[in-house]
């Protein structure tokens, strides 16, 4: 088998809406596991979405998803779940009416589809009550859970989820959260797009971020971050005298801020070099100068990429 | 105690073939067409004048009962003049329900944004409007070629002469007829509707469609003095149309008829151009970024 076959691949793509771009050059190899798509509204990340699922076709490049593409409709979207962000469905039905028909559409019989359709139900913690009830009734909560599962009744390998946490309560978006990671930990890829990047950031194994159509970073969040270079890195360090380290690394030349922490039992020090950082770190822990208890980056996750590289304004910095 | 793995399984069973699937979309059409009661109530409106035709059918049959209703009016003939009287009144009711039901077919799908999650699965856009098409010309057929072909066979049944036989062509007629107009109607129906998210508007748009350029075409016949002013008059062009494949006689001037080919050719060019509509419509985004 290839081993580029259990990926979602787009190869120089470029989409253009007239004269409106979408996404320029994206060229991604997405391995199996949870890939958060984060850039501001505009970026991109749904055009990037609609992509993968076949939604809309490329103007120039190749987009393959497991190796297939959209031209292959019958194997395509057997492997391919999407859950859009609108909030929207085909008017008065039933959210097992909902999924009934995704099942049929997908080529299943009446009988497995009724199957399915529980299983998906139980997955996402519908209730049967809930299942015989217009969509239209349904809190916002409940809508985006039957969105939820008709993206995963017909078990596909790719899961495409656009903004699938908002609305949520905190535990449904925990419950959510929960059932991301255990696809994901079966060896399904999720896409996920989202804004609440402090909850995504726990799930994700790997972040695209996009910005005005162009791809500024991809790759294993910690990775992106030691390359994000011209933004010095900031640790916190837990220890008995934070001041006392502090001043040493200012001595050393080794740190450009400090900032103590608020229970005044740990520092944050921010470093433009992490190697001579963390070299110069394990010196003072030999020497005995303090005693420290733990080190951790402090601006390593998604939020703080996103910050260094779009910009709360979301323009490339 | 054992550690169970559990490993993603995607689905492997049997699949329904794809026609099936476009098939998901005409039942769930079909059911949106008539979740409402007015649908019901002008099905049954487009009935009502079916009875009244049966009735004349009867009566030209029945010589007994001629006698006593019509006592002594001119003798009710069942030809191809009866059927295209039969096929305009319930063609024309079909636009009716054309405009009514077209509009819930398409515009509630756009409205909702449904499309991209109908279209994120094994159905193409061809697909989706196909089914559309097919519910909504189901229907149609209801009011047109069905009870039309029901009257003949009727007719055939009530006549003591070897009537079908020797007048197939009506049969042939009603229902050519009634296809070429259905289609036409559904087609241009749906096109309509996909660029009107309002139904209520999308219905006065399809009437609009139908009967501005008549009066338009009327204006220009009538200052001009040429009968080209008629190709846009839908119902004068279809007439003409239908006279000529029921082999009907003719009602207007000589001069007053459009060539067979020049009819066709406007209406293929309506359809092309609401091809082009719904290909244009009937995608599965906007241009929404973010």
């Amino acid at each position: 088998m290839n081993p580029m076959n259990d990926r979602i691949l787009f190869e120089n793509v470029s989409k253009f809406y007239g004269e409106v771009l979408g996404v320029n050059r994206v060229s991604l190899s997405i391995a199996p596991g949870v890939s958060t798509i984060v850039g501001p509204n505009g970026s991109g990340k749904t055009t990037l979405m609609n992509l993968m699922t076949g939604l809309v076709q490329p103007s120039s490049g190749r987009v393959s998803v497991l190796g297939l593409t959209p031209a292959d409709a019958d194997r395509f979207f057997r492997q391919v779940g999407y859950c859009t962000q609108f909030d929207s469905f085909p008017r008065r039905l039933t959210g097992m009416d909902f999924l009934m028909d995704a099942l049929l559409l997908h080529g299943m019989s009446e009988s497995e589809a009724f199957r399915l359709a529980r299983e998906a139900m139980e997955r996402v913690r519908l209730s049967d009550d809930a299942a015989g009830r217009r969509i239209e009734g349904y809190s916002k909560g409940m809508r985006q859970k039957i969105r939820l599962a008709q993206a995963i009744a017909h078990h596909p390998h790719v899961l495409v989820l656009d903004e699938p946490l908002n609305g949520l309560d905190p535990m449904a978006r925990a419950e959510s959260l929960a059932l991301f990671q255990e696809l994901s930990r079966q060896g399904m890829h999720l896409i996920i797009s989202s804004h609440i990047l402090d909850e995504v950031d726990r799930i994700s194994d790997r972040v695209i971020l996009i910005t005005g159509g162009y791809i500024v970073a991809e790759g294993d969040i910690h990775q992106v971050r030691r390359e994000v270079r011209d933004k010095p890195l900031q640790v916190l360090i837990r220890c008995d005298q934070p001041e006392r380290l502090a001043s040493r690394m200012f001595t050393d030349n080794h740190c450009v801020e400090a900032r103590l922490h608020p229970d005044g039992r740990g520092v944050f020090l921010r470093t433009g070099d992490i190697d001579e950082f963390y070299r110069l770190l394990n010196a003072i822990a030999v020497e005995g100068l303090v005693q420290i208890e733990a080190v951790a980056p402090a601006d390593d996750d998604t939020r703080a990429i996103y910050q260094y590289l779009i910009g709360s304004d979301g323009s490339p910095s | 105690m054992s550690v169970y793995k559990h490993e993603y399984r995607a689905y492997t069973g049997p699949l329904t073939p794809l026609w099936a699937r476009v098939g998901v979309i005409v039942r769930y059409a079909f059911a949106e067409a008539w979740s409402t009661r007015i649908t019901a109530t002008l099905f049954t409106l487009s009935v009502a004048p079916v009875i009244v035709y049966l009735v004349g059918i009867y009566l030209a049959n029945n010589q007994l009962a001629r006698t006593l209703i019509m006592r002594g009016s001119p003798m009710l003939t069942i030809d191809a003049g009866y059927f295209l009287k039969v096929l305009e009144t319930q063609s024309w009711l079909a636009l009716v329900l054309a405009a009514w039901i077209a509009p819930r077919l398409v515009s509630f799908d756009l409205a909702d944004n449904a499309l991209p999650i109908l279209l994120s699965h094994p159905i193409s856009r061809f697909g989706y409007v196909l089914g559309k098409l097919l519910a909504l010309f189901a229907c149609l057929s209801l009011v047109t070629w069905i009870p039309c072909l029901l009257l003949f066979a009727f007719q055939g049944y009530s006549s003591a002469q070897p009537w079908v036989m020797a007048n197939l062509r009506i049969a042939g007629g009603v229902l050519a007829s009634s296809l070429l107009w259905i289609a036409f109607l559904s087609i241009l129906g749906l096109a309509l509707s996909s660029w009107v998210k309002w139904r209520v508007v999308a219905t006065g748009i399809i009437f609009a469609v139908v009967f501005v350029p008549a009066g338009i075409g009327g204006i220009i016949t009538g200052i001009l003095r040429t009968k080209w002013g008629f190709l846009l008059n839908a119902p004068v062009m279809m007439t003409q149309l239908w006279q000529r494949i029921l082999g009907a006689p003719p009602t207007m001037q000589g001069d007053l008829y459009l060539p067979s080919t020049a009819i066709v050719t406007v209406l293929l060019l309506v359809c092309a151009a609401c091809v082009l509509m719904l290909n244009a419509r009937i995608r599965a985004r906007e241009v929404v970024r973010g």
